[in-house]
């Protein structure tokens, strides 16, 4: 499964495999091939944007990311307000050109979808569901992760520093 | 923590936590500003009509890859401000680091000692203490007549011995050195939990 490991601070560490990366980007492809979505990104609540399909040039997807999850956590503070025990599912926001529809993915993750106004949003949600559905049984397989230490060793940190001291003169 | 092996992403949140008009955008305008625009990404900054923060400022930094790892930091900003508590809550989710911006004007020390409890009430409701977790604190506004002495400063916020920084953040004093500061201890933070 995606590792979303419980550090002994209480920090969160989210690791995608190799091969979780590509059955995800697999399973967005297919979204956006179905719903004809301008663009498709997936994130966690942290707003920390995962993968994205479709087109992404002309769009800052980090900021879309960051904004989208703060959208979702500010709708959840809403619904407590208003007596919803759980979050909201979904969120749509309707515009004259596109339209954003919004859908957790577990507790952990969600997905965003940029679509056309002529598309209809029926569509949309039913091709979305099913793409959830992949995701979620994507997330919980079983699958030896990768370990960060792999990733985060003694020379990347030394490097790291001088790099920094390189980009911040 | 994010950490993306196909594409060897690692990608880390620090965010800004003060009370109001201590210069939390003020940093991040700054190192807008000053990086090369090939490490930076847009400043996004929601604010009101009377330029406070109402939610928060984004911006995402990438240096390039390192060993063939791509390290990225996204930089937020909390709004300084009481009353948007739930905010500042919600955008602690998912944090690795914290820079404390303080305002060192003497009659803001309450201020300061409150947002930081506040900080330390939003960390412990999602499992952090500032006792272990990575953090440091800039004392900003060093040049107004009425700036506290460091002494005072330090003995009354800096209880956990955290690096701290003098700044001068509006004219980019002490923002680099901070922001060094906190992504090396979070990176050793991480290294040191695995």
């Amino acid at each position: 499964m995606v590792q979303v490991k419980k550090m002994k601070d209480g920090s969160r560490q989210v690791i995608l495999t190799a091969q979780q990366f590509d059955e995800i980007t697999k399973v967005l492809s297919e979204l956006a091939a179905k719903t004809k979505a301008s663009t498709i990104l997936l994130a966690d609540m942290s707003g920390q944007l995962i993968t994205q399909r479709g087109h992404t040039d002309d769009i800052n997807t980090a900021i879309l990311s960051a904004l989208a999850a703060s959208d979702f956590a500010a709708t959840s503070e809403m619904a407590k307000l208003v007596g919803e025990d759980a979050k909201f599912k979904l969120l749509f926001h309707e515009g004259e050109k596109r339209n954003v529809y919004l859908s957790n993915v577990g507790d952990n993750f969600f997905l965003v979808v940029v679509f056309d106004v002529s598309v209809t949003l029926g569509l949309v949600r039913i091709y979305t569901k099913k793409a959830i559905q992949n995701l979620l049984k994507i997330f919980r397989e079983s699958e030896k992760g990768e370990d960060a230490s792999k990733i985060i060793d003694k020379d990347f940190t030394s490097m790291l520093g001088d790099i920094l001291d390189e980009s911040f003169k | 923590m994010f950490i993306n092996w196909a594409l060897q992403e690692i990608n880390l949140k620090i965010v800004y936590y003060g009370p109001g008009m201590s210069g939390k955008t003020t940093n991040l305008e700054y190192i807008h500003r000053k990086l090369d625009p090939s490490l930076t990404g847009e400043l996004v900054t929601l604010k009101t009509k009377e330029d406070r923060t109402i939610f928060f400022d984004f911006m995402q930094i990438e240096v390039g890859r390192i060993k063939g790892k791509k390290p990225k930091f996204n930089l937020y900003t909390v709004p300084g401000q009481v009353y948007y508590a739930s905010s500042r809550k919600i955008i602690l989710n998912g944090v690795d680091g914290i820079v404390f911006v303080a305002d060192s004007q003497r009659d803001r020390m309450e201020g300061n000692i409150e947002t930081l409890l506040d900080l330390e009430k939003n960390l412990m409701e999602s499992g952090h203490s500032l006792e272990s977790f990575p953090w440091v604190i800039q004392y900003n506004k060093r040049d107004l007549p009425n700036a506290e002495s460091i002494q005072v400063l330090q003995k009354k916020l800096n209880f956990f011995n955290v690096p701290s920084f003098e700044a001068i953040a509006i004219k980019g004093i002490g923002v680099f050195d901070t922001l060094k500061a906190i992504i090396n201890l979070v990176v050793q933070h991480v290294q040191r939990q695995l």
